[in-house]
């Protein structure tokens, strides 16, 4: 019965959500705190896409890191490369100069951006939001916020859902949402009107169904899914956090240094 | 089990009571029913037996309500819903939200009661099975049809084992499938006994043929107490608006017209009006 044998998950995917928590938060540290471009990079092809392939989702971790960092690569080359002043320029545009150095901070600047980007959308292609703010909220975490967070996630596709019903039937009574810019912001009022008011109505039926299951009950609280953590996963974490913390103290001290 | 006395309830800011003075008692085990027209109370005693009044809606209420032994002001609704269980009409806005499958869905109660892991597995699934959603247990919750999110809701509540399950309206935004499939979890969890229910429908037929008592409440006021029969055929005269099954009407129409003897008690369900017409 497939209640009874839920998917086994595999590779980074069992390990315990802080552990990846840790892993992507150090990732993100190390990103920020490198001085070089090369390094900044070796973080991302080093440590992220091997997680990534370890979790068997490469694809749609390099689709989404490109696709979210296309847009910002390209604002950056340019400001960037017109705006930085340096004495090595590279091109004339009109009045204005484009300079190597410009260059590199872009590159430096989007290669910090692709390892925040990409530890984040591997932290959510590999770990359940539940299961994270599960293992939060046993670290002390209040499961008000815990709850906040997960249903905030979930309820998207929903409010989009609902969205979309909102505008079929105000296309019924003959709203035009479809054309030039003019007419698609007309429409977006009577969209946004009823999505809210129903959205706010809703947050009283939800409240009532919460304490139907004793959500704000105190005392003890049991979890039907079990995570499992390790001592070797512990320490994992203790090490990465203090590498992430000596790395970042490294780079404060050599940044007043110089 | 259930004890009501002397309620009269104000909703906030308002001058006509919701509930004046209401005094009942259902014993352990009862399926109540309760009928009214729009507006004549039903969802606030729901509210009142679960505790929701006067703790969440805040207002003015006299009188006392007691429940699976508990006084329901002086005990917080999330306690009290340990014992006692409330499922309401909006198949959707009654999914938590918080979990991401439909077993994890049904256990959410379980483990805000503190309910050991493999304890709760086992009354998760044993709710699946009664309401028929066993082999739904690890899809979204927000991918089931109304129907199977309005079983759901239920096999949340009996998950969590409470004395007295209050339902109001569990079916109005049902077709009728929905409807029967909902009836037939409630048969199967009314076969026991052991839990108490307490039903608002507008569905008399379903209702008629599923409870041992019916209630009406008109303008918050209790106003018929007794066999569904005997109150559906009363209400047929009455101001209350709470509407007669097809089976009525028809014999209705029929003693009007002289095909049945004057002092016939009027039918609610089918098997009932064959048998005045036989």
């Amino acid at each position: 019965m497939k209640a009874e044998a839920p998917r086994r998950p595999s590779g980074v995917e069992a390990l315990h959500p802080l552990t990846k928590l840790t892993l992507v938060l150090v990732a993100a540290m190390a990103g920020a705190a490198l001085p070089t471009t090369l390094a900044v990079l070796a973080v991302f092809l080093g440590l992220l896409v091997p997680l990534a392939a370890w979790g068997r989702c490469l694809g749609a971790f390099l689709r989404t890191c490109l696709r979210v960092l296309l847009p910002f690569f390209v604002s950056l080359v340019l400001i960037q490369g017109f705006f930085t002043p340096g004495p090595t320029v590279l091109m004339h545009v009109g009045p204005f100069r484009y300079t190597l150095e410009g260059l590199q901070v872009a590159l430096l600047f989007s290669a910090r951006l692709l390892v925040g980007l990409g530890a984040a959308t591997l932290l959510m292609l590999v770990t359940r939001p539940d299961a994270l703010m599960r293992a939060l909220v046993a670290r002390g975490l209040p499961n008000q916020i815990a709850y906040i967070v997960v249903t905030a996630l979930q309820i998207v596709p929903t409010f989009q859902a609902r969205a979309r019903s909102i505008l079929d039937a105000q296309r019924s009574r003959g709203l035009e949402t479809e054309g030039r810019l003019t007419v698609r912001l007309r429409a977006f009022a009577p969209l946004v009107g009823p999505l809210i008011l129903s959205s706010l109505m809703q947050i009283e039926e939800r409240a009532i169904a919460l304490e139907a299951r004793a959500f704000s009950r105190t005392g003890r609280r049991t979890s039907l899914v079990a995570l499992r953590d390790t001592r070797s996963q512990m320490f994992l974490r203790w090490v990465l956090l203090l590498a992430g913390l000596a790395l970042v103290a490294a780079r404060l001290v050599l940044w007043r240094a110089a | 089990m259930i004890t009501v006395s002397g309620l009269r309830y104000h909703y906030p800011e308002t001058d006509r009571p919701a509930l004046d003075g209401i005094d009942l008692s259902i014993e352990a085990g009862e399926l109540v029913g309760v009928v009214g027209a729009n507006g004549a109370g039903k969802s606030t005693l729901c509210y009142a037996l679960t505790g929701y009044i006067p703790h969440f809606f805040g207002g003015t209420m006299e009188g006392e309500v007691k429940a699976a032994g508990h006084d329901v002001r002086r005990t917080p609704v999330s306690q009290l819903a340990a014992d006692v269980g409330l499922v309401f009409h909006n198949p959707f806005n009654q999914i938590s939200g918080a979990r991401y499958t439909v077993l994890e869905e049904v256990a959410f109660g379980l483990e805000n009661l503190g309910v050991e892991p493999q304890a709760m597995r086992a009354r998760a699934l044993q709710a699946l099975r009664a309401t028929g959603l066993e082999d739904l247990a690890e899809r979204s919750p927000f991918t089931l049809s109304g129907g199977e999110q309005q079983r759901l809701a239920i096999a949340a509540v009996m998950a969590m084992q409470p004395r007295v399950l209050v339902l109001d309206e569990p079916t109005s935004q049902l077709d009728p499938a929905g409807t029967r499939a909902a009836f037939e979890v409630l048969r199967g969890l009314a076969r026991t006994r052991e839990t108490t229910i307490v039903l608002t429908e507008h569905k008399l037929g379903w209702l008629a043929a599923f409870v041992d008592r019916l209630l009406v409440l008109h303008a918050g006021r209790l106003v018929a107490d007794g066999p569904p029969r005997s109150v559906l055929a009363e209400a047929v005269d009455q101001p209350w608006g709470v509407g007669a099954t097809q089976f009525t009407r028809a014999v209705q129409a029929a003693r009007l017209r002289g095909l049945v003897a004057e002092g016939t008690m009027l039918p609610v369900t089918l098997e009932q009006a064959l048998e005045v017409l036989r």
